[in-house]
């Protein structure tokens, strides 16, 4: 069964988290990758059901997720079951935890993770074109995604996934010295949440060692100002 | 360890949303950072959020933070849950 990526990438911070994704997640799946544009209903609806897990980077608010210019992708009652069925669903967005996850879960989805309140974090928009490359700010916050990402790659459960995410916070923020990013660490740490069973987890893809012996992806192309 | 313009700032966010209050955020904030620069880094960093149909912008420049809490609650009561950990 394919993976499922929805990453926007309008602004900095959807271009900042997708660039995470498509540095570190991307070259160890398969597709389904829906990238910039096709991060649209229709191409959404089309994918989700052939996935055992669905990864979404874009804005959203308690009862919905958005895609590339905010364009609606999953709405509390407005998808079909066959969307989410079984599936591992990881939401990085703000306050879906609240009502869309709860709301996924009780449609079908093996389980969901998402964030009770907004997800902040402090970029560096120097990198805007080479977000993955941003270590020194948005790594900090976003490289605990990554990893609890490729846990549930390894073939972990959603729990252990959630766990290794948390306790990348948590280390990051102790080492921190920008009490802004730390706060930031700290904030999301407290409000990420997983709905469901916590025992689910997925075919288990092939791990690629880190730093992947890969070139990294050409620079993505800015919106003319 | 958290340096005094930071308890500054947190004490500042107790505070409900009144203008007089953002204002006295907004200027904690800047002493803050004029701390934080003086310690040198060259790069621009912004705050940034993945908020579905804020009245704040999704990316505020770390040196635009103290308009942005001047003059939106919103954005204030933001920072007071990210800073303060309280739930509004």
């Amino acid at each position: 069964m394919p993976t499922v990526l929805a990453m926007s990438d309008f602004d900095l911070p959807t271009r900042s988290a997708s660039g995470f994704l498509l540095r570190y997640i991307v070259p160890r799946v398969e597709p389904i990758q829906l990238l910039g544009v096709l991060v649209r209903r229709l191409p959404f609806k089309l994918a989700a059901p052939q996935a055992d897990i669905i990864i979404g980077a874009g804005h959203g608010d308690v009862d919905v997720f958005t895609g590339q210019n905010e364009a609606i992708i999953l709405e509390v009652g407005k998808y079909g079951p066959r969307e989410v069925e079984g599936k591992v669903i990881k939401l990085l967005s703000c306050q879906c935890g609240v009502e869309l996850c709860p709301d996924l879960v009780a449609n079908g989805a093996a389980c969901a993770i998402g964030y009770t309140d907004d997800y902040v974090w402090v970029m560096d928009s120097d990198l805007a074109s080479t977000p993955w490359a941003d270590k020194e700010f948005a790594g900090r916050c976003l490289m605990p995604v990554i990893d609890g990402l490729n846990a549930l790659l390894d073939g972990k459960t959603a729990r252990e996934a959630l766990d290794i995410e948390l306790e990348g916070y948590s280390r990051n923020a102790e080492v921190e010295e920008d009490e802004l990013v730390k706060a930031c660490l700290e904030f999301n740490h407290d409000n990420a949440i997983l709905i469901g069973d916590g025992g689910a987890s997925i075919r288990a893809r092939p791990q690629l060692a880190l730093p992947f012996r890969l070139i990294p992806p050409p620079p993505l192309l800015m919106p003319v100002a | 360890m958290p340096n005094e313009e930071w308890e500054q700032l947190k004490a500042a966010l107790k505070k409900p949303a009144t203008p007089e209050a953002r204002a006295e955020a907004a200027q904690a904030f800047e002493k803050y950072r004029v701390v934080k620069l003086a310690k040198g880094k060259s790069s621009k960093p912004e705050l940034v959020s993945l908020g579905y149909k804020k009245t704040y912008p999704h990316a505020v420049p770390v040196d635009k933070i103290p308009d942005e809490l001047a003059k939106n609650p919103e954005f204030y009561d933001l920072m007071k849950r990210v800073v303060t950990k309280e739930k509004s």
